[in-house]
């Protein structure tokens, strides 16, 4: 790192705020339609389409995508993919009123982008994968989960933040 | 670190220490906040609600129609007692007299899901009032039959017969009611000829009770959640 | 009553709207806070920066203590909330291998939407890389079924579980919560700033 005094470039909002924020955004969604925010649903919906698209009758002969599947029912037209919708749009949102939108690859200096992107890959077929068998995801399971008090939320994020403390140790060259 | 610093860095601990106590008080409030027991059943306004609702009877030409066409979905419960039962009832229909509404034996028959349950009495009187009983503990499905038995007799068993100055549907509809008088047994009565259908002639059909094995109920609708 | 749309109150065309609106705010506070950046995210498992503990526990506890303030003054009927159905291993070894997706990735789901939204070309293959891990899950479904439906505890809560009153597991969170937020501040004070 260098060792020149540097700030940070992003000036983010004070966390704490954030989290109230995002608090008070979990009570109104559950007010509103009694359930919790969610994204990992989505992309279930976007995969069972495309295969669904490419092979038809393997999707419905497949368990798990005939659970998602249902006649005369577009799989695309669920809640969580709207939701999902609305993430990106608010993202980019934020992203452009505080010019923090540009095309690139963030990765620690100790580190190539190609390694970067690998890493990226591989994390996100794992998390897709935990996501499923856990079902639900770090906002879904875990952040609406626990505002319910459920057990299930509960284990999952004791689960995910646990290993991340165990294995941090071999992936330190990627972050710090 | 300078001294201006250091000391706006103490000024934003002590905010943060601030709205700490302040969650933690808003969290204690919850514990230390004297404790009720909500009210069992639905709310009010969702009883108006389905009081007024449309739903809440079914006439005797739609039930008619549907115990002619088999429909495993009803289920016809009688709320008289139980020598009236024994003089006449509905086709399969399950004596529950009102005083023993919510015996264990029988709760199971209108806590559910599965069928339409319809009260029945002689008017509407004792059917309302079970479904009241059963519309304040929250159960589903449940209808009255409106008018009662002397609804079914005036208009299945013995239907008027129109006038000639009334539109072609009176005379549609009347027989189709005469053809089901006619499928519950007493429809040869024609009546021109002048019969005063007397109740005590009716013969009762043999009812099989239906047996209902009570399906294990959902606490919540699973969705997918993440 | 709340919840308002399963009770009918506010008709159902309503919504796929209220869930893109709801997305937006959604999106805007991950990615304000700062959850579009990788780094940032995995700053908590190095101590470099506790954003992401600071943000989940503030707003789980802010939620939690909310939804039964507005249970507690008949707003809102807790016992109508979608509660996840429990299965005890299936939430312990998916979380273990999010765990370590985490810190491969630097990303969950959520976050990696906001990360594609900014344009950060990692947050893009991450996504693939979700939808290529959802597509596995489901090719080898036939395997993991057995695993993935034993152990099913049905829609529990702590309330359940610990047998005691959710208001003393609020209570008992928040003072959690606290110190995990001055332990963290500790922690980060002395361990050698990261900038990104």
């Amino acid at each position: 790192m260098k060792k020149k005094k540097q700030k940070n470039r992003h000036v983010y909002w004070n966390p704490y705020f954030g989290g109230f924020l995002l608090g008070l955004l979990i009570i109104l969604t559950f007010y509103l339609t009694g359930r919790g925010l969610g994204a990992s649903g989505a992309l279930k919906s976007g995969v069972v389409t495309m295969v669904h698209t490419v092979a038809p009758t393997h999707a419905e002969n497949n368990a798990y995508y005939s659970k998602f599947l249902k006649e005369g029912e577009f799989p695309m037209n669920n809640w969580l993919v709207f939701e999902a919708i609305g993430v990106i749009l608010g993202a980019f949102l934020s992203g452009a009123l505080t010019g923090r939108l540009n095309l690139k690859v963030q990765h620690s200096p100790k580190i190539t982008s190609r390694r970067r992107l690998i890493f990226a890959l591989i994390g996100g077929v794992l998390f897709g994968l935990g996501a499923q068998i856990a079902r639900g995801c770090t906002s879904g399971a875990a952040l609406s989960g626990m505002a319910v008090l459920a057990t299930a939320g509960f284990i999952t994020m004791i689960a995910i933040f646990g290993t991340g403390y165990l294995v941090a140790y071999f992936f330190r060259k990627n972050w710090i | 670190m300078s001294k201006r610093y250091k000391s706006k860095k103490i000024l934003v601990k002590r905010r943060y220490q601030i709205l700490a106590v302040i969650l933690l008080i808003l969290a204690g409030g919850l514990v230390l906040l004297p404790k009720y027991t909500k009210s069992e059943g639905i709310s009010p306004e969702l009883f108006v609600k389905n009081a007024l609702s449309s739903e809440r009877f079914i006439n005797t030409d739609l039930l008619a129609d549907r115990i002619i066409n088999n429909d495993p979905s009803v289920l016809l419960i009688d709320t008289r007692s139980e020598k009236e039962f024994k003089e006449f009832a509905l086709t399969n229909a399950i004596n529950i007299p009102l005083k023993n509404l919510l015996d264990e034996d029988y709760i199971d028959y209108i806590d559910q899901d599965v069928y339409d349950v319809i009260f029945y009495s002689n008017d509407n009187f004792y059917a309302n009032q079970a479904w009241m009983i059963g519309n304040r503990m929250g159960f589903k499905n449940l209808h009255v039959l409106k008018g009662g038995l002397n609804e079914w007799f005036n208009t299945i068993i013995n239907p008027k017969y129109p006038e000639e100055t009334m539109p072609k549907e009176a005379f549609e509809l009347y027989s189709t009611r005469k053809a089901a008088g006619m499928y519950f047994g007493i429809g040869t009565i024609d009546p021109t000829m002048k019969t005063g259908t007397k109740k005590e002639t009716i013969s009762k059909p043999a009812a099989p009770k239906k047996v209902i094995t009570k399906p294990k109920k959902k606490k919540r609708v699973p969705e997918g959640g993440c | 009553m709340g919840p308002l749309l399963p009770n009918g109150i506010i008709p159902p065309e309503w919504n796929y709207i209220i869930a893109i609106l709801i997305g937006i705010a959604f999106g805007y506070i991950m990615e304000a806070t700062g959850f579009s950046s990788s780094r940032k995210l995995a700053g908590v498992f190095y101590g470099y920066d506790f954003a992401v503990l600071k943000v989940f526990f503030t707003s789980a506890v802010v939620a939690v203590i909310g939804l039964y303030y507005l249970d507690y003054l008949n707003f809102l009927d807790i016992s109508q909330l979608y509660v996840q159905p429990t299965y005890l291993w299936a939430a312990v070894i998916g979380g273990m291998i999010m765990g370590v997706g985490f810190l491969a990735g630097g990303f969950c789901p959520g976050t990696s939407l906001c990360a594609v939204a900014i344009g950060k070309i990692d947050g893009m293959v991450f996504t693939v890389g979700l939808m290529i891990g959802i597509l596995i899950f489901s090719e080898s479904f036939s395997v993991l079924e057995p695993f993935f439906e034993s152990s099913n505890l049905g829609h529990i809560t702590l309330v359940d579980t610990l047998g005691i009153s959710p208001y003393w597991i609020i209570f008992i969170m928040t003072i959690l919560a606290i110190a995990a937020f001055a332990i963290s501040d500790k922690i980060r004070n002395k361990v050698k700033k990261v900038f990104y």
